[in-house]
């Protein structure tokens, strides 16, 4: 209607003033043709609204983001133990919160993307998870990333701890990459290509130093004092479609630094030595889930072995002898399998096999089985409940049931893959 | 004798397809009803492929990283927009590193711009509410004045990125329209027999097909969106169905049978197994197929 009176108003005044312009043997005509011109105007106008077709107009909305606010999101994961002889939390707590993390994430301009995670635990207090610049922009496939991250070792470490299918990492990433997994500082640069038809990457890293700095471990001088004691790291995937359901990733990774390693006494508050770590892994994920019924049925079977070599040169702090040193002397080795079926939309069932010669325990062998129960009450929220039995070789074993609540708050996440 | 020599080169330079692959367009969908629609319009002068399968949840898809080899070479990706791909679109844009299909380049294709979207929720929203989609019902391809305005959008798109194939997009899309007109026509008796009757969809997918059939939608079998049934709201919804005779429960073939199965039970209803994109049953190759296939079977669980 109020197109109509829009038109109509136009077609009135354009009448108008061409009457008041030209001479009168011709302003009939052209009233009468302006007249039909808005009238046979309406009409389309009209038809089209009637149809509602192809031709009515698309959808107008403004930006849906006009502020450009990032986008905001929240992860709470909690924990429950109720193991049988106490609680085997770091803490000692039956009941706790493990983490809060909070995700600030936007394009910053059109050749950067921004990544911060901020974690909030009552062990660490506040701390920066992740926090990285993504160049989006670059020729030849290539992604490269500045700040720090998730360590592209293994399969398991790229992944958050709240979104693994178990309450906690495997053993052997808890006792090579960390409890949490590694993060490191520095440089990323990953390139895609696929000269053999199907899917490779390539991501090497340059990072300040492998994890953290430990607290009470001082050595001469920093780490990182010189560019071979900087942390470098590689990782090549390789996938393949095996078919329409089921895929198989197998990928190989290796990592070098120089850490601080334990002095058995510390003289002028110098109580580490630098020494050379290199771990190197393997891993392959297969997974399986029909297209369509894959709502409700999906395998994964998932492997990764993992070796630390701590043979490297030990540079010794001034007066210590090689007889003062506390670190590691030996290799380990460790290696994890993990299977899980979803038995309906909402429920999975899993398992997972740990063996790793523990290096907090001079590598004893540590061996683990445990049993998941993993139920998703929307994509949203994830409830976990776990049964594992964990031996150390000749120290006897230890019966853990842990429990695991996680939920997300915010814009809808990608679902890992 | 030269001028129609070449005006005959000039004809025949513009009918065949470019000699070489990598002078066509490479264009990537989320789902294959926009595929269908995109190789209508481009014709030969496009290579497409879609992401997701016709029979597939496009809600989801796994972001396999051979997609990310597809995306990193394609020129235009075309996706249904509105969330609907929030769950996996983000990985293989990030994966496949490729500026022309990134946000602001000239391959991103958000489809849902020239679509009139329904289902756009007001006032506060959040999860308590299932998965709801802020920016409105993303399931539009299942009414052919959508399909239209695909069409439309693609020569546009084609147009913009391949100026010399003008012609060709625009006599492609004018063909798919007429088609798809035609199409309408030889299922109009059907749509008279399904105007106004009650039936229960699974999802809110089919609510343009409603729009667009008449059909009346008294209730959905899932709760919320994307919630699964309770047996309280099972419960509730057998009344409903009771209570305005509605005899058909509308679904697509990835979601659970044996639900929809048991509510028919308690009602006397029939489950209908509808595709809701083309390739979500053998045969249903091609948009207009599909649409032909919904509408009759439709039509015949009805009457």
């Amino acid at each position: 209607m109020r197109t109509l009176i829009i038109v109509m108003t136009v077609a009135v005044l354009g009448t108008r003033q061409t009457s008041a312009q030209r001479p009168d043997s011709t302003r009939a005509d052209s009233a009468a043709r302006a007249r039909a011109d808005s009238i046979r105007l309406v009409r389309e106008l009209e038809a089209m609204t009637a149809r509602g077709g192809a031709g009515q107009a698309p959808r107008q909305a403004g930006a849906s983001n006009p502020r450009m606010l990032p986008d905001i999101s929240a992860v709470g994961d909690l924990v429950g133990d109720l193991s049988p002889k106490g609680s085997t939390q770091e803490d000692g707590s039956r009941f706790g919160v493990r983490e809060l993390e909070l995700a600030v994430q936007a394009a910053v301009d059109p050749y950067f993307r921004g990544d911060l995670f901020l974690g909030f635990s009552d062990a660490e207090g506040v701390h920066v998870e992740q926090a990285f610049l993504t160049a989006t922009a670059l020729p030849w496939r290539l992604e490269a990333r500045l700040g720090r991250f998730l360590a592209p070792f293994g399969k398991q470490n790229t992944t958050h701890r709240h979104d693994l299918h178990t309450v906690e990492h495997s053993y052997v990433v808890q006792r090579f990459l960390g409890e949490e997994g590694l993060k490191n500082t520095g440089v990323y640069l990953a390139r895609v290509f696929s000269p053999l038809g199907f899917y490779q990457e390539l991501i090497l890293t340059v990072v300040d130093r492998i994890g953290e700095a430990p607290e009470d471990l001082v050595a001469e001088e920093p780490a990182n004092k010189k560019l071979s004691g900087l942390g470098y790291s590689a990782r090549l995937r390789n996938y393949w479609d095996l078919s329409e359901a089921s895929n198989l990733e197998i990928s190989a990774s290796a990592m070098t630094g120089r850490k601080e390693q334990p002095m058995a006494f510390g003289i002028n508050d110098i109580n580490a030595a630098l020494a050379r770590q290199t771990t190197a892994g393997a891993d392959f994920t297969f997974r399986w889930r029909p297209l369509e019924q894959g709502l409700y049925r999906s395998f994964i079977l998932q492997g990764e072995v993992m070796k630390q070599f701590n043979h490297g040169s030990v540079t010794l702090p001034e007066p210590f002898v090689p007889d003062d040193y506390a670190g590691p002397t030996r290799d380990f080795s460790g290696a994890y399998l993990f299977a899980r079926y979803q038995v309906s939309r909402r429920t999975f069932l899993g398992g997972r096999y740990d063996w790793v010669q523990d290096p907090e325990a001079d590598g004893v062998s540590l061996t683990a089985g445990s049993g998941v129960l993993e139920f998703f009450p929307s994509e949203f929220s994830k409830l976990i409940a776990s049964v594992e039995r964990r031996s150390l070789k000749g120290f006897g074993g230890t019966t853990r049931f842990l429990l695991q609540a996680s939920f997300a708050v915010g814009p809808h996440k990608p679902h890992p893959f | 004798m030269s001028r129609t020599i070449s005006l005959s080169l000039l004809l025949a330079a513009t009918a065949l397809p470019p000699s070489r692959a990598e002078a066509q367009l490479r264009v990537v969908t989320s789902t294959t009803d926009l595929n269908d629609i995109a190789r209508q319009v481009g014709g030969a002068r496009i290579v497409s492929r879609s992401i997701g399968q016709g029979y597939q949840d496009p809600h989801f898809i796994e972001a396999k990283p051979s997609f990310v080899l597809e995306l990193a070479k394609a020129d235009v990706w075309a996706f249904v927009g509105l969330d609907l791909e929030i769950g996996w679109m983000p990985l293989l844009i990030d994966g496949a590193r490729n500026p022309k299909i990134r946000q602001g380049g000239s391959g991103y294709l958000d489809v849902s711009k020239a679509i009139p979207v329904i289902d756009i929720p007001s006032g506060n929203i959040d999860r308590s509410q299932g998965d709801v989609h802020p920016l409105g019902n993303p399931h539009y391809w299942l009414d052919p004045d959508n399909a239209k305005r695909i069409a439309k959008l693609y020569e546009s798109k084609f147009t913009e990125l391949d100026p010399a194939g003008a012609s060709v997009y625009a006599a492609n899309e004018e063909s798919f329209e007429r088609r798809l007109e035609a199409a309408e026509k030889s299922w109009a008796p059907e749509l008279a027999t399904i105007k106004g009757k009650p039936v229960v969809a699974w999802h809110t997918s089919w609510r343009y097909f409603a729009e667009y059939t008449g059909m009346n939608i008294v209730g959905f079998m899932e709760p919320k969106p994307g919630v699964p049934p309770s047996p309280s709201h099972l419960a509730g919804l057998i009344l409903t169905m009771k209570r305005t005779g509605a005899k058909v429960i509308v679904m697509e073939p990835f979601y659970d049978r044996k639900t929809s199965q048991f509510v028919a039970s308690k009602t006397g209803a029939t489950v209908l197994i509808l595709p809701p994109s083309v390739g979500g049953k053998k045969g249903i190759d091609d948009y207009i197929n599909l649409m032909k296939y919904d509408v009759s079977q439709l039509a015949a669980a009805l009457r």
